[in-house]
């Protein structure tokens, strides 16, 4: 042989090894990786939030400052902001930890008060309490300006929301105010334990004239000295914790007249309330105690259709080792954090109760702020330095139970599982929970067997066993072809041809379940007759469906000429009616029947098709040594082809099972896709698949419904490639035994 | 007797029942789909009903059924005239109808909007035309559509313009991006050279102005059962006809006429009317970009398995994650589209090709680019099944018997194997092409729309926008069946959308199946 | 360990102590053996007893096995065929091989018969023309189908086709041509013809024969050797196997009492 020839040859061959392995280990390695990356992206839902400290700022330390009172951080944590007891807000760029600009602020009554206490009521907005007792409510806004290079550069301004003058019941131990464009309240904790409100409510007429009015009233419902007190974010509700470990709730709305809501006690073991602070919403209250103990608390109906609402704890969160002194809340999401007497800084989230960070620093820290977007927390220590973190912590709300398990959502009445990824207000609190979905998706796929399990398995006996050969030629085929319609199809005509025809002829149905059989056994009877008749006997050599499809025919249309019939004598002539008055369910037209038939129908020719296979391939000679021994054709097949074939039969069914599934068109189409938990046949539902096509568009990437979503997909992933393993080695199995399948 | 039971003969026949009904259920989808979507463009007769009353109703008759009382039936009449009565169907008791006529002048109007239109014809009103009779509108549509054709040349100029103007846009976006104070000059230039398009665009568009004006003169007055009148522009009428005076072959040529626009036509009234060519347009295309992709990949990954691979462990783990990867739901592919290519590649191309249109993405959104290739990813499974069965079907002598005649074995593969498999590739991948072609889930995801602007090929440089959103015939269903403000009216439209997409399914894996049966005979020739 | 017979001329193929293992089990036992030029040899034993694996160890068809190792030497002229010197491809175009079951490609009998050329990248029209009647005549098919040369080969009969792979191998040239059992699927009419083009064949070239039936053995060698369990048992010219073993085995076998 030519040498050069041979040398081209395998030269060929060589790059072919080279190009076929390297890239057929490619595309199969990519084809699995990249489905695990699915994977990938629900990883973050996961992870433990970190913290990175920032920076540590030492304070301004000229003549005459004092320490800090309040502290806070602007949204891009490049400001730090300082409130001290000389009445100055100093800011500090904390990336050099240099000191800016200072802001003095002079005191609203008397030029003489000084700053007592400060709180952050909103980011950048501090309440004052001066020594006069005169309140003042400070704001700090940052102007973006852009210098002719282009840089942009803060103009820093204060500016006065209102002022509220001393009391004349003397120094407060503790005041509180809200201002709103409609509204001023401060609330005062006077010296005898007794609270002052006092409220202003403006009105304003079409000509711009401004109407004040004034209420004060006295509260005097705490029976233990107060110790902890706060105000929701509009000033409407008004929460008080006791020495005695009692919480008090009024409703300010009506100006003048503060109502008692509740008076409950929160701690069995008459501990000290010492922090109470809003959750964002307004709804929950989180509580700390002197144990360092917190929880969440919120109004709940204590019967069911009672109008009365009583404080009851929702949540209880990690636990600190001393007294809690102060609760912040994010503006973001339901996340709070908590700082103790030891200085040590908790991140929970309220709604997952998960315990997201514990932050040491070296020295104890006695103030802390969280920033606006929740990405940084700022801490004052016992040094006088301001220590900044920034925190990572995408997805708080989600952990295995919230996911899973029952949660006790704001304005529920109990625990539920519930889906709802988004509503219209930004402090919405978002439910994630799975269950309902994954109930969704077994409810279908359960009446989707139910349905074509029994018509697809005992097809495929009577085709590959009974049917005659020609007959199967062209039977197998069409059921082939069969799964090859389009779902959204199969979903199409469901919903809008079906389900209007079921909606007015369910007493048709139930009819026809019943009529089916009868008609059968009917027809059986009839045939015993009939078989007399050599011509006829032929029709037992494999062609007796033909001969009971118009028996089918007939007894389905009995049904639906009787249906109605049937429907004036058992349901009073209006089944719905009948179902919501005297079984309390509702009907809805795409419901479980509606998707028990159309993805069993979508599920039939894949079974059939599996199922066939494993029968034809059970060994001829089984069936003749069954039939030599005198055994039936049906009791050949029950007791020698069926026992067989059943690998195989499993391996259909499972594979089946694994469509139905993360079968997507036809429910997303058929059924109403509401994500409720009810066995109700009358009932749709939303499976997980759906639940992706439906949310998909709406999810932000990255953010937490979108990585949900990813999640449901894992689950639908490995939920059908659990079924479809099951079933290759099984399969696999019997193709061993009975060589080839 | 006895024995008949005992032998469990009844059983026999509860199997037969049960295949007899999947073939009724089978038989009844198809006839459903057959009848519903074959009669939509048969031109219906006219009925003008008077009611006891003395209201008059003109429409076609689409269904009657049994009243809710249940005595007597009624009657659901397409009515059309949305613009005059807000909707398109009425309900008739029977009861209350005095007279049923079927007048020849009764006119059925499809119209650009609002849905068709049903009344008489009272006159015809154009520049030197005047009269009353269906000879007169012929003559007005006629003229009619002479001014259109010039219009659209208008608008083809227009359009022009528009290319022009974006691709300067863009340049001016990229100088822009790069440094706006260095290409200062090339920014003013670009700016003067828009600002002269833009001066033409207008006068264009004044000329447009005038000539559309002149086109609505060309007007038709009809009027309604009810006898109101109302002027309809020709430029506003499709098609116009009078069923009534129609004899069947008349009909056939006007069905035909409807078909040929589904399959030439543009969609109108929200995708309820008019034709499917961008959807079946971006379906071929569709098929045909996943075809690229999956075919090469899932036939060269086969072919590694089954002839290069070391039989082991390994490679039976992989083939059991492969054939299960076929069974993998399609969503769960759609979303990965959505994170893997859409998300991650497309927003990756993005900052390193287009860094200049950000933060408006190009194919850092869904496009047919996209789905094709999630389509082929969910594909790649089914062809690399096919072909790995495809190969191992051939008896071992074969390969040997090459082997043994001293060729390698790339060229056994080229030269005998792969020949000899090729009816099982087809196979696998037209049963691919037809999954691809009705699947939906995974390409709601990844850049299927309810109405593209633009199709994904045609004249404009590059030619081949792969970044472009696209129509899809499956989609089609769902969105003008779930989506759409008028389901009833939008049901027959839906019905044909579904017969073309279940006929071209059926079609193709019919043929996928025909072949691999046929392949099968071929093959037991190896053992004798 | 057996005694050689004496052919008086170089061996076409000499294996020399060639053990053969699939995996871990041994398949071949120290087998030595060798083929003299244009003479038949026939390879008998009881089925696994190793008799195909040696022969597909001669043209290397046992690489395409997982697991499978040789060692020893065989030598094909004066190169060991399991050698860096030997090239795979090179060696089976010199040692041709027939299969058991008959194999023809799905192409026409034309192309079948001219397959070896062309992968060997022969593109002349008057050569292969040439090739394929030499072929087919060598293989005793010529008066039978040259008329219809490009009709597939699936259409042939058994016989036909088996001599069609013969046809096949022969085309390529080959100095040794195996045969596994080359009549095991044919008809008794068409085994006589494929025995009788044996008989033919063995002017040109050197053959080696894998068979199961003992009086074709004996009608159609010159030499053989009895392979029992991966060993051989006894090797030497065919008569003197038949008439006279030396073996007890052997002679069992011969004498159909296993086997």
């Amino acid at each position: 042989m030519d040498k050069k020839v041979l040398r081209r040859i395998k030269g060929r061959d060589r790059l072919a090894r080279y190009v076929i392995t390297i890239g057929g280990m490619a595309i199969i390695a990519s084809v699995i990786l990249i489905l695990l990356m699915i994977g990938n992206v629900t990883l973050p839902l996961f992870q433990q939030p970190t913290a990175e400290s920032l920076a540590t700022i030492t304070l301004d330390a000229s003549p005459g400052r004092t320490a800090p009172l309040a502290v806070d951080v602007d949204e891009y944590l490049e400001t730090a902001v300082t409130f001290s007891a000389d009445g100055v807000f100093a800011f500090y760029a904390t990336n050099s930890g240099a000191l800016i600009e200072t802001i003095p602020v002079a005191p609203p009554e008397s030029p003489t008060a000084i700053p007592t206490q400060v709180t952050v009521d909103a980011p950048m907005t501090f309440s004052i309490l001066w020594s006069d007792g005169s309140l003042s409510e400070e704001q700090i806004r940052f102007v973006p300006q852009f210098d002719p290079q282009g840089q942009r550069t803060f103009l820093r301004q204060r500016l006065r929301k209102a002022s509220f003058p001393p009391p004349r019941e003397g120094m407060p131990l503790q005041s509180l105010a809200r201002v709103a464009s409609d509204r001023q309240v401060r609330v005062d904790l006077l010296a005898d334990n007794r609270l002052k409100v006092s409220q202003v409510v403006i009105e304003t007429d079409i000509f711009d004239n401004e109407e004040r009015a004034e209420h004060t009233t006295f509260l005097t419902d705490a029976n233990s000295a107060i110790t902890a007190l706060t105000l929701d974010s509009q000033g409407l509700a008004l929460y008080a914790g006791t020495a005695n470990g009692t919480l008090l709730h009024w409703n300010l709305a009506e100006a003048g007249t503060p109502k008692l809501m509740s008076k409950v006690s929160a701690l069995n073991d008459n501990q000290r309330i010492t922090a109470l602070a809003m959750i964002l919403g307004d709804i929950s209250l989180v509580a700390g105690d002197e144990q360092g103990r917190l929880s969440s608390w919120f109004p709940v109906r204590l019967e069911k259709n009672a109008t009365e609402k009583r404080l009851t704890r929702i949540h209880r969160l990690a636990k600190h080792d001393s007294a809690i002194t102060a609760i912040i809340q994010s503006r973001r999401d339901k996340t709070l954090a908590s700082l103790d007497a030891e200085g040590v800084i908790h991140l929970d989230h309220m709604t997952s109760e998960r315990h997201l960070l514990s932050l040491d620093s070296p020295q104890p820290i006695n103030q802390i702020a969280l920033a606006p977007r929740g990405n940084g927390l700022i801490g004052l220590d016992a040094h006088g330095q301001l220590q900044l973190w920034s925190i990572n912590n995408p997805h708080p709300e989600i952990s295995l139970k919230s996911l899973f398990a029952k949660v006790w959502y704001e304005s529920y009445d109990e625990p539920a599982l519930v889906w709802q990824s988004s509503s219209g207000s930004d402090d919405f609190e978002p439910k994630f929970s799975l269950t309902p979905l994954i109930f969704g998706t077994l409810k279908g796929t359960f009446y989707a067997m139910l349905f074509a399990i029994p018509i697809a398995l005992y097809g495929a006996i009577y085709i590959s066993q009974f049917g005659s050969s020609r007959l199967r030629q062209w039977v197998k085929p069409a059921v082939e072809v069969m799964a090859a319609i389009p779902s959204v199809v199969i979903g199409f005509l469901a919903a809008l041809w079906l389900a209007p025809k079921l909606e007015k002829a369910v007493p048709a149905l139930f009819l026809s379940v019943i009529f089916i059989p009868v008609a059968l056994v009917l027809a059986i009877f009839l045939w015993q007759w009939l078989r007399r008749y050599r011509p006829l006997k032929t029709v037992e050599r494999g062609y007796e469906f033909i001969a009971i499809a118009p028996v089918l025919l007939l007894a389905i249309a009995a049904a639906i000429v009787l249906g109605p019939i049937a429907e004036h004598w058992f349901f009073a002539g209006d089944f719905k009616l009948w179902l919501f008055n005297e079984a309390g369910h509702r009907y809805d037209p795409r419901n479980s029947i509606v998707i028990a038939f159309a993805l069993g129908f979508a599920v039939i020719p894949i079974i059939f098709t599996i199922a066939e296979d494993a029968l034809s391939n059970v060994p001829a000679s089984l069936k003749a040594a069954s039939l030599a021994l005198g055994a039936s054709r049906w009791q050949t097949v029950w007791r020698v082809i069926l026992p067989s074939a059943s690998p195989g039969i499993f391996a259909g069914i499972m594979i089946g099972l694994g469509r139905a599934i993360g079968e997507t068109m036809i429910v997303l189409m058929a059924t109403g896709n509401t994500p409720i938990i009810d066995l109700s046949i009358f009932n749709g539902m939303r499976p997980l698949s759906s639940n992706i096509a439906v949310e998909i568009p709406e999810a932000p990437f990255g953010g937490t419904l979108y990585r949900v979503l990813f999640l449901s997909a894992v689950i639908l992933f490995v939920l059908t490639f659990c079924l479809n393993t099951v079933a290759e080695v099984v399969r696999q199995r019997l193709r061993k035994k009975y060589g080839r399948f | 007797m006895n024995k008949y039971w005992r032998e469990g003969e009844p059983m026999v026949w509860a199997t037969g029942a049960a295949l007899a009904l999947t073939l009724m259920i089978a038989a009844t989808l198809i006839i459903v789909v057959m009848v519903n979507g074959l009669g939509v463009f048969w031109p219906a007769d006219l009925t003008l009903v008077t009611l006891k009353n003395g209201n008059q109703v003109l429409g076609e008759v689409v269904q009657r059924e049994a009243t809710a009382s249940g005595e007597g039936e009624r009657l659901q009449f397409k009515i059309g005239n949305r613009d005059l009565y807000g909707l398109d169907f009425a309900w008739i008791d029977e009861a209350d109808i005095e007279k049923t006529q079927k007048p020849k002048t009764a006119m059925v109007l499809e119209r650009m909007e609002h849905g068709n239109f049903y009344g008489t014809l009272q006159n015809v009103s154009a520049p030197g035309l005047n009269g009353h009779s269906p000879q007169a509108l012929k003559q007005l549509m006629a003229q009619a559509a002479e001014k259109t054709k010039s219009l659209e040349a208008f608008d083809e100029q227009i359009a022009e313009l528009n290319r022009r103007t974006a691709k300067l846009e863009h340049q001016k976006q990229k100088l822009f991006h790069d440094s706006p104070e260095k290409n200062q000059d090339a920014i003013a230039t670009l700016d003067r050279q828009i600002e002269t398009i833009r001066g033409e665009f207008e006068q264009l568009m004044t000329r447009q102005d005038a000539a559309s004006a002149e086109l609505h003169q060309y007007t038709a007055t009809f009027s309604d059962a009810s006898g109101t009148d109302k002027m309809i522009a020709a430029a506003e009428i499709v098609r116009y006809y009078q069923p009534n005076d129609m004899n069947v072959f008349e009909k056939g040529f006007l069905y035909l006429a409807r078909v040929v626009e589904l399959f030439i036509g543009e969609p109108r009234e929200s995708n309820t009317e008019g034709g499917l060519f961008p959807a079946i347009f971006g379906t071929v295309m569709l098929i045909f970009l996943m075809s690229m992709f999956s075919f090469p990949l899932g036939v060269i990954a086969a072919i590694y398995l089954r002839e290069y691979a070391k039989d082991g462990t390994v490679v039976r783990l992989v083939r059991i994650a492969v054939n299960n990867l076929a069974g993998i739901p399609s969503i769960v592919y759609g979303i990965f589209g959505l994170g893997f290519f859409v998300y991650g590649i497309g927003s990756g191309l993005d900052q390193f090709l287009f860094p200049e249109r950000l933060p408006n993405p190009t194919f850092g959104t869904g496009g047919i680019l996209w789905a094709s290739l999630t389509l082929a990813l969910l594909t790649v499974p089914v062809v690399i099944v096919a072909t790995e069965e495809a190969l191992g079907a051939i008896p071992a002598g074969i390969r040997e018997g090459s082997l043994a005649l001293g060729s390698t074995k790339f060229q056994s593969l080229v030269r005998i194997l792969l020949p000899m498999a090729s009816p099982g590739i087809m196979t696998g991948l037209i049963l691919a092409m037809a999954r691809a072609a009705g699947e939906v889930a995974p390409l709601m995801i990844t850049g299927v729309v309810k109405l593209a602007p633009a199709l994904p090929l045609d004249g404009t440089f590059p030619f081949l926008h792969l970044d472009r959103k696209f129509m899809h015939l499956g989609f089609h269903i769902y969105d003008i069946a779930f989506q759409s403000p008028n389901v009833e009216a939008a049901k027959p439209m839906v019905y044909v959308t579904t017969l073309l997409l279940v006929l071209i399914v059926l079609l193709m894996s019919s043929v996928a199946i025909y072949l691999r049966n046929k392949m099968k005979k071929r093959y037991t020739y190896g053992t004798f | 360990m057996n005694e050689q017979p004496n052919t008086g001329a170089t061996p076409a193929i000499d294996a020399r102590k060639v053990n053969f293992y699939y995996g871990n089990s041994q398949a071949l036992h120290n087998i030595s053996l060798s083929f003299p030029h244009r003479q038949v040899t026939a390879l008998i034993g009881p089925s696994g007893c190793g008799k195909s694996t040696f022969l597909r160890c001669l043209n290397r068809m046992n690489d395409l096995v997982d697991g499978a190792r040789v060692e020893g030497q065989i030598l094909l002229g004066d190169t060991d065929i399991n050698s860096a010197a030997m090239d795979v491809i090179e060696l089976r175009r010199r040692v041709g091989m027939v299969f058991q079951k008959s194999n023809p490609f799905p192409k026409s009998i034309y192309e079948n018969v001219i397959y070896g050329l062309r992968i060997a990248g022969v593109k002349d029209p008057r050569v292969l023309d040439a090739a394929v009647e030499t072929s087919l005549k060598g293989a005793a098919l010529w008066d039978e189908v040259k008329d219809r040369l490009q009709q597939s080969a699936l259409g042939m009969s058994g016989g036909q086709q088996q001599r069609l792979c013969i046809a096949r191998a022969i085309a390529v040239n080959p100095e040794v041509i195996l045969m596994d059992e080359p009549c095991s699927a044919l008809d008794p009419k068409s085994t006589a013809r494929v025995e009788e083009l044996i008989g033919e064949l063995r002017q040109n070239y050197t053959i080696i024969i894998v068979t199961h039936n003992m009086q074709q053995a004996a009608r159609v060698s010159d030499h053989t050797a009895f392979l029992y369990e991966g060993l051989l048992v006894e090797h030497g010219l065919t008569k003197k196997i038949f008439m006279k073993p030396k073996n007890k085995q052997t002679e069992d076998y011969i004498t159909g009492r296993f086997g």
